[in-house]
């Protein structure tokens, strides 16, 4: 009965509840936990993104410097094992995503990658979460993952 | 100070039509030929109401396309001024102005003008039957003391302003008025109104935009809930590549003529690929699909979450069996729900000027 209770505070936990901050965990020096507080005095950038002709203008934190704050190689130091390390993105939902961490570095490539908490100047909410990503150099959406909830490093090493 | 007069007046002409859209929302794309112009509403009000437009007097645009039903009939197939059953289900009108195709499954007609003149001629089947009675219909418009007022106003100047096209293109005027963005979802999502929505229709809103579980977003994606954008994944920055897209959803086995786009590409990985339709207030466009076949949104719910009725090779992959409670189901029906707008099925903008007058 208890664990059949506890499953059930999971699952609604789970879906019904918005977080209110993500983790970024893994294979990172400074494992963070991050509230909208704590973003807020990150450097902070915007990214403008129209769909079906309505313009939205997030605003949040570059993932490369919140990697940064975590401890993540990067520039010079993104180099042998490190460039083999990959970063997932994950959302309330189970939703998952990838990116390289090459691929998240200034100084390997011109991308962005927001970590965003507001919409128009409003803190985010409901299907959106209360974090999301916003990759608006990808072509499609499919990475822009909204309910995010963790970033996830790992260093991978495969036997030859 | 000239200059300043002058502007004032170029304003004054632009302002005479005004959208009136909450912050944030587009405005629909008019074309260069058809300007807007209260007056030509207004005209387009008064024709897409006349029952004189059919051929027996007895059905206007307004006959399948009813304001209290969000502007479909509730027939599962529409029937026409004769009798006769159309294939598909009459298609809700809100927000057309935006639709980037017209119609169920028509790759080729993006022109509400182009559009309105398939229900006044088609023969097979009749919606209005004005073909071949047309200059007899554009006579009675001209004897009739309202109308000499309208047009006059709509078209000054202009010899003979009683023609099939002006016709045409005032009905579309007024069909691009019909718009709604005030739905208790708006005002929770863009309004600032954090209770608009129960908790139900809150949870249901997670599903419905969750590629996990529900994944109805990736074809109803967008404000309008009408685009198809790309399959797979959460949403992002640029749609524009998928925007008129169709699909099969395994709703039926899409025997002629619903064989979707396929009717006009007669391409076979065409066949049983429709429109995905705002699901603005769909709680009130029952029957569901192109051709009615889904009674109630329980059905849909259904359909969707057995991973679509008939199978087919063209089916979309996003369409998959879904692990979905009786209480997903719910709040996902909740949250359709709250995209109904109850001001716009009253709102006397697009209602029947004729009401409670003979004609
Ligand atoms: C007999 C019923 C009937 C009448 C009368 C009728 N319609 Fe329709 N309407 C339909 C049906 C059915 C469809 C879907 C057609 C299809 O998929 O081929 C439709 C679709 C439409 C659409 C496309 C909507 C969308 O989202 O793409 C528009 C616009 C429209 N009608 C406008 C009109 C106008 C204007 C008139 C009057 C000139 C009119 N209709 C008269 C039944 C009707
Ligand atoms: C793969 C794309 C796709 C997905 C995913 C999808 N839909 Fe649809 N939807 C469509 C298309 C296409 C139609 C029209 C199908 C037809 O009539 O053949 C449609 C029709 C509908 C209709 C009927 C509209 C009307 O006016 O009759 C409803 C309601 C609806 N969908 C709700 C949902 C919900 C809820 C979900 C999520 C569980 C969902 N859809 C997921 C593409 C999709």
């Amino acid at each position: 009965m208890r664990t059949i209770l506890l499953a059930m505070l999971l699952i609604t936990g789970l879906f019904a509840q918005e977080t209110d901050a993500v983790q970024i965990t893994g294979d990172v020096k400074q494992p963070l936990t991050l509230s909208a507080a704590d973003l807020a005095k990150y450097p902070r950038a915007t990214v403008r993104t129209t769909s079906n002709g309505m313009e939205t203008v997030y605003e949040g934190v570059w993932l490369h410097e919140v990697l940064k704050k975590a401890g993540v190689p990067q520039g010079g130091e993104l180099r042998g094992k490190a460039l083999s390390s990959y970063v997932l993105a994950m959302a309330q939902d189970g939703y998952q995503v990838l990116f390289s961490l090459g691929e998240l570095d200034p100084a390997f490539i011109d991308n962005q990658i927001l970590l965003a908490d507001t919409a128009n100047g409003k803190p985010m909410f409901g299907a959106q979460g209360r974090f999301r990503l916003v990759v608006p150099k990808d072509k499609p959406g499919a990475r822009s993952v909204r309910m995010l909830t963790k970033i996830e490093v790992v260093q991978l090493r495969k036997a030859q | 100070m000239k200059e300043a007069i002058l502007f004032v007046a170029v304003t004054a002409l632009a302002a005479d039509f005004e959208w009136n859209l909450p912050k944030g929302f587009p405005k629909p794309v008019v074309p260069a030929d058809n300007p807007m112009s209260a007056a030509k509403v207004e005209l387009g009000r008064y024709l897409f109401y006349d029952k004189r437009i059919s051929v027996n007097g007895k059905q206007s645009c307004g006959s399948c396309h009813r304001q209290e039903l969000a502007f479909t009939d509730g027939l599962a197939r529409a029937a026409g001024t004769t009798g006769e059953l159309h294939p598909r289900s009459s298609m809700s009108l809100v927000n057309v102005a935006y639709a980037p195709t017209l119609t169920w499954a028509n790759p080729t007609l993006t022109s509400l003008e182009e559009q309105a003149l398939g229900p006044l001629l088609n023969t097979a089947p009749v919606e209005l039957g004005l073909k071949g009675r047309e200059e007899v219909f554009l006579g009675e418009l001209r004897r009739d003391p309202v109308y000499q007022q309208l047009f006059k106003k709509v078209y000054p100047g202009t010899a003979n302003p009683f023609t099939l096209g002006n016709v045409t293109k005032t009905l579309a005027a007024f069909e691009r008025t019909i718009i709604s963005m005030r739905s208790p979802y708006d005002r929770y999502r863009w309004g600032g109104e954090p209770d608009a929505l129960s908790p139900a229709a809150k949870r249901g809103e997670l599903i419905f935009f969750s590629s996990e579980r529900g994944g109805c977003f990736q074809c109803h994606e967008g404000w309008n809930f009408s685009e198809i954008r790309y399959e797979g994944g959460h949403d992002g920055p640029d749609d524009r590549a998928m925007t008129g897209a169709f699909l099969n959803t395994g709703v039926s086995h899409y025997a002629a003529p619903n064989r979707g786009i396929y009717e006009f590409t007669g391409q076979p990985q065409d066949i049983g690929k429709f429109r995905a339709p705002t699901l603005r207030n769909i709680e009130l466009t029952a029957p569901y699909m192109h051709d009615g076949s889904m009674a109630t949104l329980e059905d849909v719910i259904a359909h969707y979450a057995a991973g679509g009725k008939y199978p087919h090779a063209n089916q979309s992959k996003v369409i998959r069996p879904l692990q979905l409670s009786q209480q997903d189901r719910r709040d996902l029906i909740e949250f359709l729900k709250s995209l109904t707008d109850r001001d716009m099925l009253r709102d006397p903008r697009w209602s029947d000027p004729w009401a409670g007058k003979p004609h």
